[in-house]
């Protein structure tokens, strides 16, 4: 049947991935160049990017002990949020269930820009200053639809009668879930929280808004260094997240439908 | 057993993200359309005298020009992801099973790079001694300004967003049973033929819904105009971005931000429910 695709198809197709890689691509070469004018393709090849990147104490603050650590931590404490609200709306039914369903999903309906105003004038209603933790509970309302989405994917394909088979052996429901459910449902876990990863780690918009002086992270100090004309330092930055986030959806496509989860 | 099955265990389950979601979501929201309502003072950010000034003031030339240039911008983006982003989401619909997830990878990994990366990878690909204008010097040419207009705004608008076209669509042309395509062809429809009376035809809910999706994103958009745009033709996104954080007038920041959010859930809940409606209408086949 694919033989029957015009030909036609292609060059859009083509265009459309040009269009799609080409910013990385240019990115990836830019941070290899020895030029410090942005040049493509370079002429020479170094890493002196690189090492201006680990030698400069604003990138190695903003990747290692802010984007790092914020995206980790919203990865742990959203699989813990989201998997267990995904248990409760696929294993219950309930009354209102279908709008708490749409409730939880809501996060990713609200542009996140505004979404990041919202939070910063009510912050500062409550006085509360901008650290990692402003960061951190704005990220986990985001991130947490996305381990949603996965488990409840996970969930739909696991017999429940497992569990139940368990509980008539004698577990706990508890015991029937940690010691049945849960291991079977690794590798969407996995995903649901390689993902969270990803969404705090590479997001802009609520960090543009949350982020203090002492926790700026990674995209908003590249966005930074761009509206004041930086050097390749950047580029070699944008190269490691690149880098990062490329292994982890490949991960992902490996373990679990990667558009289960998209 | 009884009594532990008489405790709602869903509420315990789904309570702590529902609080979450009531405490940051819900309630900051609330707190804006409080701003929204209150008079702006240049010295104390907001007195707390009511008044519909907020939304009144959205009328003014300024801001109908603002609005006006940040929805149609929203409008060419839209087109253009169509354009570039149905052939692609064809391609991938009918594609072997190895072919369609390295398209999927390449096409879901660009999206999950931070905005701020792909727009500086545009920066360099079109600015002043950009890949553009390097290519074109060396035919012997003038070099353009490609950059800080709406043209660029609309190239990173595109980049960005077109991703969010490519997947509704394509998963409702995979719901399309390929034997359907080889019927009309073996009735002698060619393919342009069965691809408007057919294919286009049914994947009207995934079309619809990859629009409202792009759309409601590029209205909202910040960083892509703030980076790639003209300073003085400003998108709405911008406007609420700086006069929350430098000018600090709260009440109509709030009232702009209020007025774009109803907008765009609006539309992503059309979004949802052509999506939804469509899988409704699959199940009940």
């Amino acid at each position: 049947m694919s033989a029957r695709v015009p030909r036609l198809l292609l060059p859009f197709v083509v265009a459309a991935y040009l269009g799609l890689l080409a910013p990385l691509v240019v990115v990836i070469a830019v941070s290899f160049g020895a030029s410090a004018a942005f040049e493509f393709p370079p002429r020479s090849l170094t890493l002196f990017w690189f090492e201006a990147f680990f030698a400069s104490q604003a990138f190695v603050n903003a990747f290692f002990r802010v984007s790092l650590v914020v995206g980790l931590l919203a990865a742990a404490l959203a699989t813990v949020l989201g998997t267990s609200a995904a248990l409760g709306l696929v294993r219950f039914r309930f009354a209102g269930r279908e709008v708490l369903e749409t409730f939880f999903l809501a996060p990713l309906l609200v542009p996140e820009i505004l979404l990041g105003a919202a939070l910063y004038l009510f912050y500062a209603r409550l006085a509360i200053q901008a650290s990692i933790w402003t960061l951190l509970w704005g990220h986990l309302i985001i991130c947490t639809p996305y381990v949603i989405r996965s488990v409840t994917a996970g969930l739909v394909g696991l017999d429940p009668r497992l569990e139940e088979a368990a509980m008539s052996l004698g577990a706990t429901r508890v015991q029937a879930f940690f010691k049945v459910a849960l291991p079977l449902l690794r590798s969407s876990l996995l995903s649901g929280a390689i993902f969270a990863f990803i969404i705090s780690f590479s997001d802009i918009n609520l960090a543009l808004f949350l982020s203090g002086p002492e926790s700026t992270s990674l995209p908003v100090h590249i966005f930074s260094q761009i509206q004041w004309q930086g050097d390749p330092t950047i580029a070699a930055a944008s190269s490691l997240q690149i880098v990062i986030i490329g292994i982890l959806i490949l991960t992902v496509q490996r373990i679990f439908r990667l558009r289960l989860v998209v | 057993m009884d009594g532990a099955r008489a405790r709602p265990i869903w509420a315990f389950l789904t309570g702590p993200y529902a609080l979450f979601l009531l405490f940051l979501l819900l309630v900051p929201f609330a707190n804006v359309a409080m701003y929204s309502l209150h008079t702006y003072s240049p010295t104390k950010v907001f007195l707390p005298e009511l008044t519909f000034d907020n939304y009144r003031k959205i009328f003014d030339l300024y801001y109908v020009r603002l609005f006006a240039r940040t929805l149609r911008l929203g409008l060419i983006t839209t087109a253009a992801c169509v354009v570039l982003g149905y052939p692609l989401a064809y391609f991938l619909a009918r594609a072997r099973p190895r072919v369609q997830a390295l398209g999927l990878f390449l096409l879901v990994m660009p999206l999950m790079v931070s905005a701020v990366i792909r727009i500086f990878g545009w920066i360099v690909i079109l600015g002043r001694k950009g890949l553009v204008n390097q290519t074109l010097v060396a035919l012997g040419l003038e070099p353009v300004k490609l950059l800080y207009n709406e043209t660029a705004v609309v190239i990173g608008l595109v980049n960005i967003f077109v991703p969010f076209m490519v997947l509704p669509i394509m998963a409702s042309i995979e719901r399309v049973p390929p034997n359907l395509e080889e019927a009309a062809q073996n009735l002698g429809a060619n393919w342009y033929r069965m691809f408007w009376r057919v294919i286009l035809p049914l994947s009207v809910p995934g079309l619809i819904s990859g629009c409202l999706l792009v759309y409601s994103l590029s209205i909202s958009a910040f960083v892509t105009p703030a980076l790639m745009g003209n300073a003085r033709e400003r998108m709405a996104g911008q406007q609420i971005y700086d006069e929350v954080l430098v000018s600090f007038n709260w009440p109509s920041a709030s009232s702009l931000a209020l007025t774009l959010v109803l907008l765009t859930v609006a539309l992503m809940f059309g979004a949802l429910f052509a999506t939804r409606h469509a899988s409704r209408r699959e199940t009940a086949r």
